[in-house]
């Protein structure tokens, strides 16, 4: 090809010896206009100008010169001049430049080169759907990565999880690295309208390079660059409304109560012959005619709004390229009190200073602001519909009404029932109510009432007295230098920091406490800085060798140091009345904790990759990391990995016109993490506590283990990749699987050593996958286009060594210790959850008093003593002689997702679709919403008190103590996003300034599919907040999570 | 320009490699191997014991029948059922995990203190643990190590419960009596403390002319160390009266600080302040408290310990509660302690009934009531008069239940024959897991 272009080189040379200068003008553009700041030169010579703000150029040149027109992400074109004045030159952009390479860590790779496991998501596709932020937007579009609504509140990171679990004891969240830099936010630091292209590194021998840091996976976050030339303007919109899927609440209202008992007595559901006739008269009545109700669930849950300006301004120059942008998003959260609001800057330059040296440099700003529930949301729900939430006229006269009725019948004064002491200095009597105030769920008295719930303060005083919020203020610089020593050689150098700034803020005042113990009151304030500087210096080389042998290789060094400096102020005694300010409170009520911590990392790493006349592939990586957070003597490890891929299609014996593409991957490699280890627990340090005699020094949490090192994870995978009809259609399937030696883990100990848990590196685990993609164009013609994509993931994991132990040891976790027994033990999986088997129901009619809580459930079930040995031992299993059987798991058994987008003339439409099967979670929702677990049984149902119900000879066990009658599936189907575009015509927008236009309307889980058995609102919802969760040895238990959301958007997106 | 990248690489390749940086050490936390001084320990050890306080309260109390829970689950407490480890989350957990570290402390203490009086106060603060631990739970688990080693699981075999008397708590308590001064400073332990709680363990083993001996020595020697029974029974409770002259050793509490325990005040339970049980002594309900001091006409204890309109006791008022201390051991308690060993050792035929009973009259004369002295003659009678009497007096401070099991009434007064296994309480099911069953269950549960 060269030589072809020399020879037409020499043709004005040959043929036209008219040599005299000549003045060429023209324009550069590309498909969309004109380009500023195009490259000219004369070739062979240094002469050379740039296109003006218009395109145009003019330039002096011979005749029998050639003119080299250059644009960064452009094909290069050469055009000899032969006596032309004017040359117009249309660029075409370099699709290899931007399709056909995939980002690998330090680098990019041919896509056809590349040989590990990386699945990439496309700007383009991310923009086809609506999105808040970029892990919802990558939700269902990659196998082998797990995105789950785990929290589900706005604002809450989602679970993200690359193939299996690298830890048993910690999160999995991948690395994430943007334009380079691996930073320590989240993906809400990045907004979604600035990604060029995502790609998750999911084998150990892709995630190598990236050592320790990318045992999670790595998720590598490409930001846009400037447009070619003149500056475009883009502008992005929208505007949600949302309401929680489930349109239904779970909790009856008093009236529906009170109907349901008669209607249950009626048909002899309830049995309540033994009951005092006055009273259940009287509560019925109480229950069907309490005025002014709102359900407490109507209440909680409303319409939340979303609101997203996004606007980018991005350019080039001859030498400088360009892009700003500026994100806003405001959020009212379905749940009351929820929202989020953040604000997204970036700034991306950069700049050729030389024809050997360039630079650049990135700023992200991200600020957010989150308000959250002040209050357990569980609790919150429990209190019964019986009120409305401030008092009206009506309902103060019907609490008097029911007292004095109450009282007529014996029972005790509804007063009675507030226990806020003789100084309370709020309303203390259901005698002196106003219209406004809060109701109480004392002021309808309790049980000992004849009626009534928890005799707590009510969900509107606890939530009017509380307050948490959240607010991040997260910022990222990074730099670099880079030198071209020759062709093939560069020399480049990185500089970056990131800082992140939270404070979270929480008060609870003493009117939230019905008891008004001053105790209770709490005012929590946490700020913690973390921030971390990296210097990487790498050298690469190059270089294509006689067309056939490409070799690239590079070697670096990186330092990484993180700082995390933190105070946490907690306060008690919190005076009433006064504004929550700790100036205000004594200072023995401040309890003061910091934390100074440096974590110290420094690594060694070099790559090679080759590839062979583009048939044979092979990569090669070492990395040598040390981390100051693991014991003296174990802190440095080395970490290899080899990869290798076979282009068969590009074989000479391979011809077929149908199969397009061909290859198959193999790949190797070894990781290490750190998994959950924070700075300093290989050492044994003593925290100080304040004690009545003074300062104390509690038991340290951790146990000195100077032998504490890295957990090694090696990854095995296997992949074919497939293209038919000119990769028309594209098919990718990888089988992994994953040894993990050393495990870090936390190992429950007795509580006699003073500690709940010891970290060591102790276990194995096995994991294997299989992982399926599948992308096609299914119709293409220039009106009507058809995509989709579909992919589906395996996991299994299996313990394969846990030290010299067969089980760890087994945790019975759950909020107030209603939670199944987790085991872990070799051959098991991770976070099995056992119980006992149950066979269905106690029913109502066994209730002593089955009207006494609002719900229809006994909390009661028929148990089985698997060994027969007339007792229910949930300490064993039934291998060891006890009762415990396996009742479920959280890990899916699979997971999918399908993404197809139509394109017809100026419409599009795109829907993601997404699913996990064979889940379980442990929901202890339904012990509040169907019996406020607090029924009693009858005297005759049992007797004797053996365990064992007198009518049917079964043994009965509450719910709530460990067993299966609380497992639920976690199984869901979703259509997560739907979108419909429209594309305004170019001609009836380029009048009012816009060159583009796109309006659209959008759903997110405008279908969501629940599994059979499932009660609550979010499926994928997993507690993870108490104190005793251990990581995934322990998950798998729901406690009120927040709803799954349905939104339906507005949005557009214009470009000027 | 080739020589110097060279020389860069090779620059930074050493400096990434070498390992100094790698030495982190926080700038702000001493490592437990840098203590000198134990002090601190010292009283981490004592702030420990604040663990234990509201389950012992629930445990002496409402598991007897002095009061009674209203609401499910917390009921299991009045029920003689294996459902009693649902409660167990809530008061046998934190109980057994605070006990056991402030085991821990007090180990380090004794284990490298070279101040003798913290090593004694320390040797308090473990004896009293660990009897603690055994009127729980019977056989537990011994650790007298400061490090123990966590892949020992054998070391954490439950030792009977004799054993643990025998080598632990009578040792560790008749080390701090001799090491520690009659003074009562600051509300620290103390001699007599040491000594009266000696006293009250030789009880529990049956052993009661030890009992005798050590009671005899605090009551003989509590003027000299100005421990003297209040003159007014209100006198001794609300948080005014913190550290008065009738409090031989309590756990101090404080609503600043902030105990690792935060469920719910001990105070609040039979105060009837929980709304797991809002009418705890009502005797429509349950057998509780009230009959036996309306059977007492006159006694001006009554108005204290019992609101019988409200059915909740307000001995521990409210008013500034969260910072009432948890009485552990006070004068009059070892006075009822001293009666009791007094009739079981020198009253078989009933001869010194008289002057058995009499030395009962300074806590019958405060609460307005004539000498028991005449009132019972045979030794039996006269351990039911001193029964009663003490049932009074420590209503509601946690002694109750384990009084009756140490006597043997738990049938006479729960009213029904209630299978021993349910004289101890579950060991925490967690503790069964994590030691793989080497902590074995108590028998019933």
């Amino acid at each position: 090809m060269k030589i072809k272009n020399y020879f037409l080189l020499l043709i004005p040379f040959l043929f036209n010896f008219s040599l005299f200068a000549q003045e060429v003008t023209g324009t550069v553009s590309d498909q969309n206009g004109t380009i500023p700041g195009a490259n000219i030169i004369v070739s062979g010579s240094k002469a050379g100008t740039v296109t003006d703000i218009n395109g145009a150029y003019k330039i002096n040149a011979n005749n029998g010169d050639t003119l080299k027109f250059s644009y960064l992400g452009y094909i290069t074109q050469m055009i000899p001049v032969t006596g032309q004045s004017t040359i117009n030159v249309i660029l075409i952009e370099d699709a290899e430049l931007i399709d056909e390479y995939v980002v690998v860590g330090y680098g990019t790779r041919k896509k056809s080169h590349n040989t590990g496991a990386i699945s990439q998501v496309e700007g383009k596709d991310l923009a086809a759907i609506q999105a808040n932020r970029a892990d919802e937007a990558l939700a269902g579009k990659l196998a082998g990565v797990l995105i789950q609504n785990q929290d589900g509140e706005p604002g809450a990171d989602p679970k993200i999880q690359v193939r299996a679990a690298s830890s048993i004891s910690g999160n999995s969240n991948p690395l994430i690295v943007v334009d380079g830099f691996p930073i320590s936010g989240s993906l809400a630091t990045v907004n979604p309208n600035d990604i060029e292209s995502m790609e998750v590194l999911k084998d150990a021998a892709s995630a190598a390079i990236y050592g320790s840091r990318g045992a999670n996976g790595v998720i590598l976050v490409t930001t846009k660059t400037g447009t070619a030339g003149k500056p475009t303007v883009s502008y992005n919109t929208f505007v949600s409304t949302s309401k929680r899927y489930n349109k239904e609440n779970i909790n009856m209202t008093a009236g529906e109560w009170a109907s349901t008992i008669e209607a249950n007595i009626a048909d002899g559901t309830f049995d309540v012959s033994e009951m005092d006739r006055t009273l259940l008269d009287y509560r019925i009545n109480a229950y069907a005619n309490a005025p002014d109700v709102v359900a407490v669930e109507d209440w909680m849950f409303n319409n939340g709004t979303t609101m997203n300006h996004d606007v980018a301004i991005g350019g080039s120059t001859k030498n400088v390229n360009y892009r700003a942008s500026l994100g806003y998003l405001n959020t009212e959260g379905i749940v009351l009190d929820q929202g989020f609001e953040k604000y997204n800057a970036r700034l991306n330059l950069n700049a050729n200073l030389s024809e050997k040296l360039s630079a650049g440099f990135t700023i992200n700003g991200f600020m957010s602001d989150r308000e959250m529930l002040g209050h357990d949301m569980r609790d919150l729900l429990r209190s019964y519909s019986i009120h409305p939430i401030y008092h009206t006229d009506a309902s103060i006269a019907y609490v008097q009404q029911l007292d004095q009725q109450a009282q007529a019948l014996g029972y005790t004064a509804f007063d009675a029932g507030f226990r806020g002491g003789t100084d309370a200095p709020w309303n203390s009597s259901i005698y002196t109510l106003e219209p406004g105030m809060s109701a109480q769920d004392w002021h309808y008295g309790r049980s000992g009432n004849g009626i009534g719930g928890s005799g707590d303060a009510g969900p509107a005083t606890k939530l009017d007295n509380t307050e948490r919020w959240q607010k991040t203020l997260y910022g990222n610089f990074n730099s670099y230098l880079q030198y071209e020593l020759t062709e093939s050689l560069t020399l480049r150098t990185a500089l970056g920091g990131d800082m992140r700034d939270t404070k979270d803020f929480f008060w609870r005042g003493l009117e939230f406490d019905s008891r008004a113990r001053s105790t209770q009151t709490a005012l929590n304030q946490t700020d913690l800085k973390r921030s971390s500087v990296l210097s990487e210096t790498t050298l690469g080389y190059s270089k294509v060798f006689n067309d056939k042998h490409d070799v690239a290789g590079i070697v670096g060094a990186e330092f990484q140091n993180f700082f995390i400096n933190g105070t946490a102020l907690a306060g008690t005694n919190v005076p009433y009345g006064l504004p929550a300010n700790f100036g205000l409170l004594e200072p023995a009520d401040i309890s003061v904790s910091e934390r100074r911590e440096t974590i110290v990392r420094r690594s060694i790493f070099g790559r090679i990759n080759y590839a062979f006349d583009d048939r044979y592939l092979a990569s090669v990586s070492l990395r040598r990391d040390g981390d100051s957070r693991f014991g003296k003597n174990n802190r440095f490890k080395t970490f290899p990995a080899v990869s290798v891929g076979w282009n068969i299609h590009n074989e000479a014996f391979f011809n077929s016109e149908k199969l397009t593409a061909f290859k198959v991957r193999f790949s190797r490699g070894t990781l290490g993490t750190t998994a959950f280890l924070g700075a300093y627990n290989s050492l044994s340090l003593l925290s100080p506590q304040a004690t009545i005699f003074g300062t104390g020094f509690t038991i340290p949490s951790d146990i000195s283990n100077p032998d504490l090192t890295w957990q090694t994870n090696t990854e095995t995978n296997y992949g074919i990749n497939l293209g038919f009809l000119q990769n028309r259609f594209t098919f990718g399937i990888d089988y992994y699987t994953s040894d993990i030696d050393d495990m870090l883990i936390n190992q429950s100990v007795s509580e006699v050593f003073g500690t709940t848990a010891v970290k060591l590196n102790s276990a194995d685990v096995r994991s294997s996958g299989i992982e399926l993609e599948l992308t096609g164009v299914i119709i293409s013609n220039s009106d009507f286009t058809w995509r989709v994509g579909a992919n589906y993931s395996t996991v299994n994991t299996e313990i394969t060594g846990l030290g010299n132990l067969d089980e760890l040891p087994a945790v019975q976790y759950g909020q107030s210790g209603r939670g199944p027994v987790f085991r872990n033990y070799i051959g098991g999986q991770i976070g099995e959850m056992w119980g006992i088997e149950t066979t269905g129901e106690v029913e109502m009619k066994y209730m002593s008093d089955p009207t006494e809580y609002i719900g229809k459930q006994s909390g009661y079930s028929y148990a089985v003593d698997q060994n027969g040995d007339g007792v229910i031992d949930r300490t064993k299993t039934v291998a060891e002689g006890g009762d415990l059987v396996k009742i479920g798991q959280n890990t899916p058994d699979f997971y999918w997702g399908l993404f197809t987008q139509v394109a017809y003339k100026r419409f599009d439409l795109s829907m993601q679709f997404q699913g996990a099967s064979g889940g379980e979670v442990y929901n202890i929702d339904p012990l509040y919403y169907g019996s406020q677990w607090g029924r009693s049984l009858t005297s005759g149902f049992d007797a004797d008190s053996d365990g064992i119900a007198d009518h049917n000879d079964k043994h009965y066990v509450r719910n709530r103590d460990q067993t299966d009658a609380l497992i639920q599936s976690a199984s869901y189907f979703a259509l997560r996003n739907i979108t419909l575009g429209y594309t305004v015509s170019p001609n009836f927008i380029k009048k009012a300034g816009f060159s583009s236009a796109r309006v659209y309307v959008a759903s997110t889980n405008l279908l969501y599919i629940m599994g059979g058995d499932y009660t609550s609102y979010n499926p994928e919802g997993v507690e993870i907040t108490n104190s005793g969760y251990a990581g995934p040895t322990t998950y798998g238990v729901q406690v009120g999570a927040s709803p799954i959301v349905r939104s339906f958007t507005f949005g557009v997106n214009a470009n000027f | 320009m080739k020589i110097n990248y060279k020389i860069l690489a090779v620059l930074l390749v050493v400096s990434a490699m070498s390992c100094k940086k790698l030495d982190q050490e926080p700038l702000n936390l001493l490592s437990s191997s840098a203590l000198t001084e134990y002090d601190g320990v010292l009283n981490a050890a004592y702030y420990y014991q604040l663990g234990a306080v509201t389950p012992m309260a629930v445990m002496g109390d409402f598991r007897a029948d002095n009061a009674y829970m209203e609401e499910a689950p917390f009921d299991d407490f009045d029920k003689f059922t294996p459902g009693l480890t649902s409660q167990e989350n809530q008061f046998f957990g934190p109980f057994y995990t605070a006990l056991y570290k402030s085991i821990l402390s007090a180990n380090n203490v004794i284990d490298n203190s070279t101040n003798a009086n913290q090593v004694a106060e320390a040797k308090f603060l473990r004896g009293l643990s660990y009897f603690k631990l055994v009127q729980v739970f019977g056989d537990v688990t011994v650790n007298l190590l400061s490090e123990p080693d966590i892949s020992d699981l054998t070391a954490l075999e439950r030792q009977a419960a004799s054993t643990v008397y025998n080598t632990v708590i009578i040792p560790d308590l008749t080390d701090a009596m001799n090491g520690l001064s009659a003074t009562i400073k600051n509300g620290r332990a103390s001699k007599y403390a040491a000594q009266g709680i000696l006293g009250k363990v030789y009880m529990h083993m049956g052993n009661f002319s030890m009992a005798q001996t050590h009671l005899a020595a605090v009551v003989s020697g509590a003027g000299g160390a100005g421990i003297s029974l209040q003159a007014n029974f209100a006198d001794i409770f609300g948080e005014s009266n913190d550290l008065n002259s009738e409090i031989i050793f309590a756990t101090q509490v404080s609503s600043s600080i902030v105990d690792e325990y935060g469920f719910s005040e001990f105070w609040s339970w039979s105060g009837g302040l929980d709304t797991k049980s809002l009418t705890p002594l009502d005797p429509s309900k349950g057998p509780t408290i009230i009959a036996a001091f309306n059977a007492n006409v006159g006694d001006l204890r009554t108005a204290v310990s019992v609101d019988t309109v409200t059915f909740g006791s307000p001995k521990f008022p409210q008013t500034g509660g969260p910072d009432h201390d948890w009485i552990e051991l006070r004068l009059a308690d070892v006075i009822l302690l001293l009666a009791e060993a007094l009739n079981e050792t020198t009253n078989a035929s009933g001869a010194n009934s008289v002057s058995i009973l009499t030395s009962l009259d300074a806590i019958r004369t405060r609460a307005n009531l004539s000498s028991l002295s005449g009132t019972a003659i045979s030794q039996a009678d006269v351990r039911e008069a001193i029964a009663n009497e003490r049932r009074l007096e420590l209503a509601f401070e946690g002694h109750r239940w384990f009084d009756l099991v140490r006597t043997g009434k738990v049938d006479a007064a729960m009213g029904t024959t209630v299978n021993s296994n349910y004289h101890l309480f579950p060991i925490p099911v967690s503790e069964i897991l994590a030691s793989f069953n080497t902590i074995t269950q108590n028998p019933g549960y």
